[in-house]
């Protein structure tokens, strides 16, 4: 060992051989790398008109009895947003199913995807709990079971009946646009925006009609054609993450109408 | 009956109060009370914690980050020993992989307890996202534990009692020392993936401004290493004042204690201009989380116990001749930079979480929220860091893991040295 048989010159050249092979997979992989959304595939969107939302909070109720979230836990809060001629306005916040989603790109064990629709899913079998996509969510969509929820869903019946298993203590939950209804609903034939039973929950529920749902990839769906005619906003457009909820913004005119 | 007297007796003499039995049966303590607590944490679940969505990373994530940082010394003592050439420091190389290996398997401890669902902490193995920060640093730690495990063989192989009983077995142990430049290579690449990762970790997160940045990877391997090297020599030093088991060289830690000094100086600069750039322009979130540290709750950490005590006062003892060349303040100031270390990693998972940026369309309105630990969250982190305590202060008895008039580089050397030196 005093006279090594390999110079120090060796070890670099292996240790940067290494190096760049590792750095050359990985771009092959990137690559290769699919786009989320496959073209000519559905793309579902959400359209929340901020004139029309009362904030009564059906789709809170609605959501909770839909999905089984406990008590403690919202996925999709209305917002006190301010107000605009004289009348409170509200934003309900759903989880955004960003196309460039924090969540997505920070879980470590590929728990958190993007289906060829667009939704953000979470695969509750695979989560650790580790909280990085909790963290990463500019929207805090995400909420971590602290604890087990057991016994009744105070929201059941009224509300409606669970589409979907209660997820299991430590890990965290989120919106997913009711994807179970979305994929009952096409089986059967219906059309996700236009049958209230393919249609997420907190969409069919709302009585004033403030949330559009459908197709932005579909030029005549509803949510398309209303994206056409109104300026639309979303949440944290700076940050890049692309959100398929849009905001039709409240103005003074029909706030003023609308009381 | 009269054996069985004397077995009682021998008994009694084998748990005399004497320092190193009071010391392990403190630590025992501690750590059957962790245990205790950590049972509660997997049979309740972390309700019982002060975690909450908005901080949801807290006291453990802290120590897993500062055991991770204060392992750093391993992979940048073995770089410099084996791919530098600066042989002279192997006995201290040596100390420092013992130190790494503790030091990730404490993190590996502070992880399970902190992950909701430990049952499935194997999933990150099996499940890939190689998109993700987290990902690649948890392949990384657990190859590196494995690279700390080889590098750490012809340490384990010092225990007598295996040398007594599986004489083949420490003699295949101490051979893998011959590829230590090897192991060298491969702990150096993927420490510095992981531990600038770390930082990364947070720095990719546009949700927080106050951690999204691109330096936070550099901030973190930086002082990963400085506060690597510090915790390698302090130990040494307080294992040498403790028991003769540990023997340092003082002129090999002054020097390296000199070479702190002088990165320290480095990083001053850095974490300063880090801090002060930021108040270049108003930036919703980041501004406040800067405020937080600099003059809100987190500054008492952020000035004495990050700047001031940490780096500040460290600096100016290791630079002056006469309190570097002092054991005492050598080993004081080396003591101050770590616990520097563990307050930035504080500051910097707090700073970003504590900020509640609001997500409504406008300008930007900021909140706080508060974490405190809870109680369990204290005795559960206390015993991680009383393990790490006990396979050291075992690993000094037992391994002789301090010891560093060790003859430099052969290996074979070492050996016999240790065999003349310890008494049958």
């Amino acid at each position: 060992m005093t006279e090594a048989k390999f110079s120090r010159r060796t070890f670099l050249k292996v240790a940067a051989v290494a190096t760049a092979a590792v750095a050359g997979f990985k771009v092959a992989q990137n690559v290769t790398a699919a786009e989320p959304v496959a073209n000519g595939s559905r793309q579902w969107a959400m359209v929340i008109d901020q004139n029309k939302c009362t904030g009564c909070g059906y789709c809170i109720m609605a959501c909770r009895a839909h999905n089984d979230v406990p008590p403690d836990i919202t996925w999709n809060p209305v917002l006190d947003a301010g107000q605009v001629g004289g009348q409170e306005v509200f934003l309900p916040r759903p989880c955004m199913q960003c196309a460039d989603a924090p969540c997505v790109e920070v879980c470590p064990v590929g728990a958190s995807y993007y289906r060829s629709d667009g939704i953000v899913m979470m695969d509750y079998d695979r989560c650790i709990g580790c909280r990085y996509c909790e963290v990463a969510c500019p929207y805090r969509a995400r909420s971590f079971n602290w604890k087990q929820f057991t016994g009744p869903n105070p929201a059941v019946p009224q509300w409606g009946e669970p589409e979907v298993p209660r997820r299991p203590r430590g890990v965290p939950e989120k919106c997913a646009f009711c994807y179970e209804r979305i994929d009952r609903g096409l089986k059967l034939g219906l059309t996700p925006g236009v049958d209230q039973d393919a249609t997420p929950a907190c969409v069919s529920i709302c009585p004033t009609k403030a949330r559009i749902f459908g197709d932005v990839n579909d030029p005549n769906s509803n949510v398309s054609q209303l994206l056409d005619q109104h300026a639309t906003y979303r949440l944290r457009e700076n940050l890049g993450t692309k959100p398929h909820v849009y905001y039709i913004p409240a103005e003074a005119s029909t706030m003023e109408e609308g009381s | 009956m009269k054996k069985n007297k004397q077995n009682l007796r021998s008994l009694l003499t084998l748990i005399k109060p004497t320092p190193w039995t009071i010391w392990l049966g403190f630590l025992g303590l501690v750590m059957l009370t962790a245990l205790g607590g950590a049972i509660l944490v997997f049979w309740n679940g972390l309700w019982i914690t002060h975690l909450t969505d908005l901080v949801p990373w807290g006291l453990w994530i802290t120590i897993d980050l500062s055991s991770v940082a204060l392992s750093a010394g391993a992979f940048s003592l073995c770089a410099a020993v084996y791919l530098i050439g600066l042989k002279r420091y192997e006995p201290i190389a040596r100390t420092a992989t013992f130190i790494g290996l503790v030091g990730y398997s404490m993190a590996m401890m502070a992880l399970l307890l902190d992950i909701g669902r430990p049952d499935r902490f194997w999933h990150s193995m099996v499940f890939w996202n190689d998109h993700s920060l987290l990902w690649e640093v948890t392949m990384c730690v657990c190859l590196y534990l494995t690279v700390l495990l080889f590098e750490s063989m012809p340490i384990l192989a010092n225990w007598n009692w295996l040398k007594k009983n599986f004489p083949k077995v420490t003699a295949i142990m101490s051979h893998v020392h011959h590829y230590a430049p090897y192991l060298a290579v491969a702990g150096l690449c993927l420490s510095m993936l992981h531990q600038s990762s770390l930082g990364a970790v947070y720095g990719v997160l546009s949700a927080h401004p106050f951690w999204y940045k691109p330096e936070m990877s550099v901030l973190f391997i930086f002082s990963a290493v400085i506060g690597g090297i510090s915790l390698t020599l302090f130990a040494s030093m307080i294992a040498s004042r403790l028991t003769p088991r540990a023997k340092v060289n003082d002129v090999l830690i002054e020097r390296v204690a000199y070479f702190v000094a002088w990165a320290l100086v480095g990083y001053l600069y850095f974490r300063f201009w880090d801090v002060w750039s930021q108040n270049y322009t108003y930036e919703p979130g980041r501004t406040e989380g800067l405020r937080l540290i600099i003059s809100g709750t987190l500054s008492f950490n952020f000035w004495v116990g990050e700047m001031i005590l940490g780096t500040v006062l460290p600096m100016i003892l290791l630079l002056t001749p006469d309190t570097r060349k002092h054991p005492f303040w050598r080993t004081l100031a080396l003591g101050l930079v770590v616990s520097g270390v563990v307050a930035f990693r504080w500051d910097t998972n707090l700073a970003g979480l504590m900020v509640v940026i609001s997500y409504l369309p406008g300008p930007a309105s900021i909140s706080y929220t508060s974490y405190t630990p809870s109680l369990i969250e204290f005795i559960t982190g206390s015993g991680v860091i009383a393990y790490g305590l006990l396979a050291f202060s075992l690993g000094v008895r037992y391994l002789q893991v301090v010891d560093h008039r060790l003859a430099s580089g052969v290996h074979e050397t070492v050996e016999v040295e240790t065999l003349e030196r310890v008494p049958a």
